[in-house]
């Protein structure tokens, strides 16, 4: 505020309209400019790496970019020529498999766990970490033991069965067309399911206990109660966490990688894996980027809705 | 709730599943680890004979493990100071700050915390290439401050918008300046939010397989995880070397997650359970 009679004991408490305005608008610059400056940092790291590079992305997407060259426009020629890849039809479909799959296993693993976590039972503490560890640890190491347990010649799984009669001469999990998907699928729902199993326990546990007593005082069964308690009273945390998870599973690529490495002859080449192989081992730009952008639509789409989704729940908090 | 007999039953039977299904796998890479060579590949036995740190010896002798996990330290270290730091910065700029457009900027924050690098990974490969940074742990770091800053700086906006505000107007009627406030006030409040928030910068970066991959080339650079799958390749009697270095790998988060499990559940149901 601006006051030139600094001898007047007390202020004036409301200045001029025109005074007014003009603190307000100094207090406003003032505001505006300090909010800008501290975000300033993360706003330079979003636009040069997020929003350049995806940008960036589309436009290599329409040329002919390839490591070491200079890019030229070329219309929708990677387009036309991606869609008539047999691979690319192969890591369309196999990307679908891999993510519906998983994440139905993964749905029904983790609300099994909750479901027992959520009960009386003693040293539920310990349990709960101990069965979230596979989440913790990281993601290769999870894989790499995976790789090393499916091995054929060596591999606990073949030795386990084969001392129990269940199978005649070991398996190549990850190498015969038929079993390395659902190798791939397993080790993936192993690593990722305690992500549902304490989403669901968390949510689970704020469901009052009234609903239950009362549902026992009229006689309902234990499906009953689940099936008209408890599943509705998740339902939010349900649509979160499968659309959160069905984004991360639909982008996988280390349990591709480090497992087969989209072997036997593409029978588990998902798309990720197809962008890397076209990027960074043929080095052609250009048709890798193309790739990513074909799914970026479903991506976007589904980023969009888990987007709304947490920002609704973020602005009721 | 009504016990029986029954429901008892099958819940423990059920956990005992659960947790053998868990074990088994970790059983298997710790056991791995101090077999002998002899154990692994001729006489098979579900339990270690004689066990025995050689494994160990050998993948940081022959390996040269310790560079790996040097590299490892120095990336994730940089990248969660910087991201705890212009993340809180970032924060509290939306969460406190009156000034248009700030919506959209958490709205794109959570947009990219959502978007996973593997659509990202091609395009910035060839901007680091071009910064002259490839194969360079700075230029690791710029991109992995690609997923951490999003990542955080959501998870404090979440953080400090759960602090009352009247604390900071109250240092502020003091003569406090806004930015005084949050360093003097709400920053040391929030400090198991950034201690939640370093812990998943950190683990993270530690774990990123992706974009490490793409951009370091040799052991000077190499990460963990890009050493340990080369190895895969390399030999075929490797798995005693590659389950000690697995052990090795899981360690530091390990740690993490027992010093923080508290913050760790509560940041990791953060997005999705809010109540």
């Amino acid at each position: 505020m601006i006051t030139k009679d600094h001898s007047i004991a007390v202020p004036r408490p409301l200045g001029t309209a025109v005074e007014r305005k003009r603190a307000f608008w100094s207090r406003h610059r003032r505001e505006v400019l300090g909010g800008i400056v501290l975000l300033s940092p993360a706003l330079l790291i979003l636009t040069g790496l997020v929003i350049y590079p995806f940008v960036y992305a589309i436009w290599l997407s329409f040329s002919d970019k390839m490591v070491g060259t200079v890019a030229h426009f070329v219309g929708l020629k990677n387009f036309r020529y991606v869609i008539t890849w047999p691979q690319f039809t192969a890591a369309l479909y196999n990307t679908g498999v891999f993510t519906v799959v998983a994440v139905m296993c993964k749905f029904v693993l983790g609300m099994a766990v909750a479901l027992v976590l959520n009960q009386q039972i003693r040293g539920r503490n310990f349990f709960r970490a101990f069965l979230l560890l596979p989440w913790v640890m990281p993601a290769f190491v999870v894989y790499l033991v995976w790789r090393w347990m499916y091995d054929p010649l060596q591999g606990l799984l073949n030795y386990a069965m084969l001392d129990l009669g269940l199978i005649q001469q070991p398996i190549a999990f990850l190498s015969t067309k038929e079993t390395a998907m659902p190798s791939v699928i397993i080790a993936h729902v192993w690593r990722s399911f305690p992500f549902y199993a304490i989403s669901f326990l968390a949510g689970m546990q704020t469901i009052p206990l009234e609903l239950y007593e009362a549902a026992q005082v009229d006689g309902s069964s234990r499906w009953q109660q689940f099936r008209y308690i408890t599943l509705p009273s998740l339902y939010h945390i349900i649509g979160v966490v499968v659309l959160l998870t069905t984004i991360w599973t639909a982008n996988a690529f280390e349990p591709i990688y480090l497992l087969t490495g989209g072997g036997p002859s593409d029978a588990t080449t998902v798309y990720t894996m197809l962008v890397y192989v076209m990027g960074m081992v043929n080095l052609r730009l250009g048709e890798a980027a193309a790739v990513s952008v074909l799914f970026l639509p479903l991506l976007i789409g589904l980023v969009l809705v888990v987007t709304g989704l947490l920002q609704r729940r973020n602005d009721n908090a | 709730m009504r016990d029986t007999l029954g429901s008892k039953v099958v819940t423990y039977g059920l956990l005992a599943v659960f947790v053998i299904m868990v074990a088994v796998p970790l059983f298997w890479m710790v056991t791995t680890a101090i077999k002998t060579n002899k154990e692994l590949y001729e006489d098979f036995s579900y339990f270690p004979q004689r066990p025995t740190l050689e494994n160990f010896v050998r993948v940081i002798v022959r390996e040269k493990l310790l560079t790996n996990i040097r590299n490892s330290f120095s990336v994730s270290m940089i990248t969660t100071l910087i991201t705890v730091i212009v993340s809180s910065l970032a924060a509290y700029s939306i969460v406190r700050y009156r000034y248009p457009g700030r919506e959209w900027i958490g709205r794109i924050i959570l947009f990219k915390y959502l978007l996973p690098s593997a659509m990202l990974f091609v395009p910035l490969y060839v901007i680091v290439t071009a910064l002259g940074l490839g194969n360079t742990q700075q230029g690791l770091i710029l991109t992995y401050l690609t997923f951490t800053i999003p990542f955080c700086t959501w998870m404090l906006m979440g953080y400090f918008r759960g602090m009352p505000v009247e604390l900071e107007e109250q240092a502020m009627v003091d003569g406090c300046t806004k930015i005084g406030a949050m360093l003097r006030i709400l920053l040391p409040l929030s400090a198991p939010g950034l201690v939640a928030s370093a812990i998943f910068s950190f683990t993270l970066a530690w774990n990123e397989f992706l974009l490490a991959l793409v951009i370091t080339m040799d052991q000077s650079t190499m990460t963990v995880p890009i050493k340990l799958s080369m190895m895969v390749v390399g030999d075929q009697y490797i798995w005693g070397q590659l389950m000690a270095g697995a052990v090795l790998a899981s360690i530091p988060v390990g740690i993490l997650y027992f010093i923080g499990q508290r913050f760790v559940v509560q940041g990791l149901a953060a997005g999705a359970v809010k109540s």
